[in-house]
């Protein structure tokens, strides 16, 4: 059965990113397999309107300027006659928000439930319970998900997660991990020195992503082997602290820092080296070591999050987040390294490209978007009582927020009547008529 | 053939690179094994909860005595001159207690330092009360005494009772309590009562709480003892301005005494903290 999807996100071309490439590689996908897939977007700067990306992917860039940290303000009802007029042009039947952080996808997500359309929800990272932040914002995430039909999650810990924040139904959620475009991370052994062994560290230089266990490791690994260097991509905040360490050891030969590096760059760099190196606190899947792996090197990380359930043993070394542990993994790597124990990079190149495929994710996801266009519809009734478990207060006041939406939502229908919005053209049809099938300048 | 596939079928792995032949949503025994909840409990006992909380109405006997002692000022039951010479004897007393209580030198450069500070304090003080006086002149009363409740309230929410919390400042803290005592001060008649009143302002909010705290840290078991002669006093002195102000004092008293310990420990069984590996690692050493 094929579907009308509408892909809704703060994050998507042209900023580039983890949440970014899979909306986009998603979408193509699927595609690809007879659906119709359009995405949904704020405004970047000028670009303001409806631009097509390759394969007939129509992008709305809504004129809605983002406020804070690249997400739009957050309004609940204003965004409604837009998204309502979107999905009926379009005839959408499946809404797909991602990514926790974005205000304008749980907006839509929350839009299309009041008009009765399937919604599903990706959530790609973990959050706390603890500081004021976390309450808050999963106090969101429960009413949001309370209306949601589906979610998806890129790791098990992220389901655990999700379900917790959420207080839904494990049975709700779908374990779909991301994927990486193997074709582009592919290993090369002219790039690697012979003499050396690198360790390439590809990441942002900020607390999170564990740069001061870096500092702390860095001279340790350079003065119990001689013949190793680093190569660190990225910039931050921390940067400091590793050009610090820089100077007092006297390594200048032996690290390279190249600052931020381009996402169409990254590949070159990893293929100088023979073993990446993760420092990260926190993460859902974290996409990085699959592109390193891809291109053929040792995986080195520390065992947070989804970490330890994205690679087999043989291909990654983990770690406790503690400088004498890292260092101990990293001896290891470098040992099998020497002795030429590791699997060969063309071996994991093959093997990333037969399991992270984006087209096993498109099937996976199709099939959540049956099951959920299969299911019975919702009543108002039953949807306002889902959002009155949230909490004491916090029900009421959601309720409130729904029953709000549904009259404006009625509103919207008298001002500008369903059978006045005239639909969008199908591109697919569009591409029926090129590539296959009946050649009309023939027939007609 | 296919002989008994669900005894041989393996234990469910919590990966994501194999296809374990159960659909995406497939939710196993294990989900939710690796979660723990209320790791970092602390159990508390009534009565010692109870002596902790002296620490806060330390505080609090502060604010009331320094209000008492405007209201006697303003009913000429205290005078100025009185005042300034009892809080300078208390406070020379207390100079000496604290430096002998940490076992410092006598005659140590600090003295002579602490010394030219009290000198310089004085003498500003003395020459800016006249401008202190006329200060609030065109202001009313009631907005006073309500500026006033604010800041002394301030001064307890943001005081340090010994904990690392983030709304701790100490400087805040102080400089509420000052600007208190300064609204007050623009209230009284002469000079003389507005300099005597800051003073005894500076020695109770900045100097007190050093000597109480170094007490506390040598003396443990003097806390009781200074809690009921403080008690003891901001009762007699509040009672003898206001029936109703000593009433309030010690519903006040008992509230923050025994009622919070026992709400506090009653509240425990209720604690839910969850932990897991979703949490953000801390760095171990």
């Amino acid at each position: 059965m094929k579907h009308s999807i509408c892909m809704v996100s703060d994050f998507f071309y042209p900023n580039i990113g983890g949440v970014e490439s899979h909306i986009y590689q998603l979408s193509q996908c699927l595609i690809e397999r007879g659906h119709k897939v359009i995405v949904v977007t704020h405004a970047y700067g000028n670009r303001s309107g409806i631009r097509y990306l390759s394969n007939g992917l129509k992008v709305y860039y809504l004129p809605i300027q983002p406020v804070y940290n690249q997400c739009i303000l957050p309004t609940v009802f204003t965004t409604l006659p837009v998204i309502r007029n979107i999905l009926l042009r379009e005839s959408i039947n499946i809404v797909h928000g991602h990514s926790a952080f974005s205000a304008l996808a749980l907006e839509s997500i929350f839009h299309a439930r009041t008009m009765n359309v399937k919604a599903v929800f990706t959530d790609h990272s973990l959050f706390g319970f603890a500081d004021l932040s976390s309450i808050l914002t999963n106090k969101i995430l429960k009413f949001s998900l309370a209306g949601v039909n589906h979610a998806i999650c890129v790791s098990h810990t992220c389901k655990e997660n999700t379900v917790l924040r959420g207080k839904i139904d494990p049975s709700d959620v779908s374990v779909i991990p991301n994927a990486v475009d193997a074709s582009i991370f592919t290993p090369t052994s002219t790039e690697r020195d012979p003499e050396k062994i690198t360790i390439v560290v590809m990441s942002r230089l900020v607390y999170r992503k564990g740069a001061d266990l870096l500092a702390s490791v860095i001279p340790e690994i350079c003065s119990r082997h001689s013949d190793v260097q680093f190569i660190i991509g990225g910039d931050g905040p921390k940067r400091l602290a590793i050009e610090e360490v820089r100077e007092h050891f006297q390594l200048h030969d032996r690290i390279r820092l190249l600052g931020t590096v381009g996402h169409s760059a990254v590949r070159q760099v990893l293929v100088r080296g023979d073993i990446f190196l993760n420092t990260s606190l926190t993460e859902a899947f974290c996409i990085a070591i699959v592109e390193a792996a891809s291109c053929g090197l040792q995986v080195v990380s520390t065992s947070v999050g989804g970490i330890p359930e994205v690679l087999p043993p043989d291909m990654i070394q983990l770690a406790e987040p503690s400088a004498t542990s890292l260092v101990e993994s990293l001896d290891k790597a470098i040992a099998k390294r020497r002795n030429c124990q590791l699997l060969s990079p063309d071996g994991a190149h093959d093997w990333v490209r037969k399991t992270y495929t984006w087209q096993n994710v498109a099937e996976r996801t199709e099939i959540v978007y049956d099951k959920i266009s299969a299911a019975t519809e919702v009543t108002l009734a039953d949807r306002l009582h889902r959002y009155n478990k949230c909490g004491l207060v916090a029900g009421k006041i959601f309720i409130f927020i729904a029953a709000l939406n549904y009259l404006l939502l009625i509103l919207c229908n008298w001002i500008s009547p369903v059978q006045n919005i005239d639909l969008a053209i199908d591109c697919r049809k569009l591409r029926r008529l090129k590539t296959g099938g009946v050649n009309l300048e023939q027939s007609s | 053939m296919a002989m008994s596939c669900d005894r041989s079928r393996k234990k469910w792995q919590k990966v994501l690179y194999k296809d374990q032949g159960v659909s995406d949503n497939y939710v196993d025994e294990s989900f939710l094994e690796e979660m723990k909840k209320n790791l970092h409990i602390r159990t508390y006992e009534f009565w010692a909860v109870v002596r902790e909380s002296n620490v806060v109405m330390h505080q609090i006997y502060s604010v009331w005595i320094f209000v008492a002692v405007y209201f006697h000022m303003r009913n000429f039951v205290l005078t100025p001159q009185f005042l300034f010479e009892m809080s300078s004897a208390v406070t020379i007393v207390g100079y000496i207690v604290n430096f002998v209580i940490l076992h410092e030198n006598a005659l140590t450069k600090s003295r002579w330092k602490d010394g030219k500070t009290m000198g310089i304090f004085l003498i500003l003080g003395f020459s800016l009360s006249p401008i202190l006086m006329t200060l609030t002149k065109t202001i009313s009363t009631d907005t006073i005494y309500a500026m006033t409740f604010f800041m002394l309230l301030a001064n307890l929410l943001f005081h340090d009772y010994g904990t690392d919390a983030a709304i701790v400042s100490q400087a805040f803290s102080l400089n509420a309590a000052i600007f208190a005592s300064i609204c007050l001060a623009s209230r009284l008649p002469t000079t003389w009562h507005a300099f005597s009143l800051v003073t005894f302002a500076f020695e109770l909010f900045a100097l007190w709480p050093i000597l109480r705290r170094n007490l506390k840290i040598h003396f443990p078991r003097l806390q009781i003892i200074l809690s009921f002669l403080l008690g003891s006093v901001v009762t007699v002195s509040v009672a003898t301005v206001s029936s109703v102000a000593v009433v309030v004092f010690l519903l006040l008293h008992l509230f923050i005494t025994i009622l919070c310990p026992a709400w506090l420990i009653r509240l425990q069984p209720y604690k839910n903290n969850i932990h897991g590996p979703w949490d953000e690692a801390v760095i171990k050493q």
